[in-house]
């Protein structure tokens, strides 16, 4: 479904991603780990084609250079100059780090936003199995979406991006900064996606949780591909041990 | 006298409402400072005229063609200035403040600096109030800012264009990962900001001449209403405007009119002074662009 080949981003002269390759088949659940500033942010958001939108806004008032080099494949139909919200249609949904939720909206409002491109009947459909997902959403969904804890605006911006109807539904860092029991609640959601056929490519520095349930894995240190295999590869391989599961 | 002050500060408040409606709407949604906002308002009344005196067309044709014309002139000010600067506030401030002056002078360069220019009144005559006797046209003023207040509020609350606009506003980052052109919001805002801009001038400035300075005047103006009642807040436009309203009537009534004007300049220097965000402002942006 998705071919990243050779990329290469850089910001100014520092290299961000450095001829970086991975591939996501459809149905696989991938998983990208590695340390803070790993590239893991950079490479999903150049899927999702944010990266490419900043360097045309830092190219339109002589800021930033940002170089993008490379291919991104999906179905085959190489990607790498089309438009973020063109590359939702075609169905990449990134889910950002950090939880991003439109604070000012109430939950319902923010999971309807997910559906921006999608028909009524659709959104309507999704946000009846997101609440199905995430219950605590359906209780919450008249509140303000600021007013939520941490764990429940990570879930509202899972919610969001299922409501845009992914067929790869990229995911940064979901654990990042929530509680072992919030944790444990996105896990389950995102194994239950998974399981029901949703190819995911998900980026996480907290391994331990993730490793476990991923078809394959890569690890990247400074934006460079140092490991890649299966789930259960990854976690026998010593460096990963040492590296994620302090053994 | 109380019901004088009463009524014409009532009429005062929805001219600095519509006024400062459009200049609110397109900072709170694309968190551009269009400093070209009086120019629009200006060009769209100069613009009215053309339709109806040079070219002879009826009222209810002029007028939606003047407010077309201004939603895409401000959107072409968004494609073809405000998106080449886009995120550089001081650039931003910069480029609309030159649009605006270039639009006002180029009126001026065209010859219209006589007195010859006003726009009809959409309803003659007045109407007694308590004793005190209200032309149709304040009275049309008042019901269209109520009207345009509440259509906005709707607008922004209850439709996907509005909620995605909102959604913008807040983080474009993540708009834009849900399939919501940034580019495309902006303008849009810029295009509905600049219709109401429009708006505004075809049932305001049949209350007096059209000229040149009312495009200087109606930017501070709108600078005033927006930066008192605090950003993003129809609740703060509507009570900035209700203040700075009434505030001027009886500045005019029991003082001395010449001071009116001087109302806006007060209240933005005491505002920026001691609270920046204003009365109902959730963010200190305004103040940093300006």
């Amino acid at each position: 479904m998705l071919e990243v080949k050779n990329l290469m981003v850089f910001f100014e002269n520092a290299l961000a991603i450095n001829d970086l390759s991975l591939e996501v088949k459809a149905g696989e659940f991938v998983g990208i780990f590695g340390s803070n500033s790993a590239g893991k942010t950079t490479l999903m958001n150049t899927i999702a084609g944010l990266t490419l939108h900043k360097q045309y806004r830092e190219q339109r008032k002589g800021g930033e250079r940002i170089t993008i080099v490379g291919k991104i494949l999906l179905d085959g139909e190489d990607i790498m100059l089309i438009k973020p919200d063109y590359r939702v249609k075609k169905g990449i949904v990134l889910c950002r780090e950090r939880h991003p939720v439109f604070k000012d909206n109430t939950v319902h409002e923010n999971l309807l936003l997910g559906g921006y491109l999608r028909n009524g009947r659709e959104v309507k459909e999704s946000i009846e199995f997101v609440y199905d997902l995430f219950p605590a959403l359906d209780r919450l969904k008249g509140r303000k979406s600021g007013l939520l804890s941490g764990g429940e605006q990570e879930m509202l911006a899972i919610g969001m991006a299922l409501v845009a109807r992914p067929r790869l539904l990229l995911m940064d860092e979901p654990l990042l900064g929530l509680s072992p029991a919030m944790q444990q609640e996105v896990v389950r959601a995102v194994k239950r996606l998974s399981q029901e056929g949703l190819t995911i490519l998900l980026s996480e520095q907290y391994a331990r949780p993730i490793m476990p349930l991923i078809d394959r894995g890569y690890v990247i240190e400074n934006g460079t591909l140092i490991v890649t295999g299966t789930g259960e590869e990854l976690m026998d391989n010593p460096e990963v041990k040492a590296a994620y599961f302090g053994m | 006298m109380t019901s004088s002050v009463l009524i014409f500060g009532l009429v005062n408040s929805a001219i600095l409402m519509l006024t400062a409606l459009g200049f609110s709407l397109i900072f709170g949604l694309s968190g551009v400072a269009n400093l070209a906002h009086g120019a629009i308002y200006l060009s769209s009344g100069y613009v009215a005229w053309i339709f109806l005196n040079s070219l002879g067309l009826p009222y209810f044709l002029a007028v939606p063609l003047t407010i077309v014309a201004a939603g895409l002139l401000g959107a072409a000010i968004y494609w073809l200035v405000i998106m080449r600067v886009r995120g550089l506030g001081l650039s931003e401030v910069i480029a609309t403040f030159a649009v605006g002056v270039a639009i006002l002078e180029f009126f001026r360069w065209m010859g219209f600096v006589t007195y010859e220019f006003n726009l009809p009144v959409l309803i003659k005559g007045s109407l007694d109030i308590s004793g005190v006797s209200v032309d149709y046209q304040r009275l049309v003023i008042v019901g269209v800012g109520i009207l345009m207040a509440a259509l906005l509020w709707l607008f922004a609350h209850h439709t996907k264009i509005g909620l995605a606009l909102r959604g913008m506003a807040q983080d474009e980052y993540t708009a834009l990962s849900l399939g919501i052109d940034s580019d495309w919001a902006a303008a849009l805002s810029m295009a509905l900001g600049s219709a109401i801009a429009a708006l505004a001038a075809v049932v305001t400035l049949p209350l007096g001449i059209i000229s040149i300075n009312l495009g200087y005047e109606v930017l501070i103006m709108a600078l005033a209403v927006t930066v008192l009642g605090g950003l993003e807040s129809i609740t703060g436009l509507v009570v900035g405007a209700l203040l700075l309203g009434f505030a001027r009537t009886v500045t005019g009534t029991y003082f001395d009119p010449k001071w009116m004007e001087v109302v806006y300049l007060i209240a933005l220097v005491l505002v920026l002074a001691v609270k920046p965000s204003g009365l109902f402002g959730k963010y200190k942006e305004l103040e940093e662009r300006v």
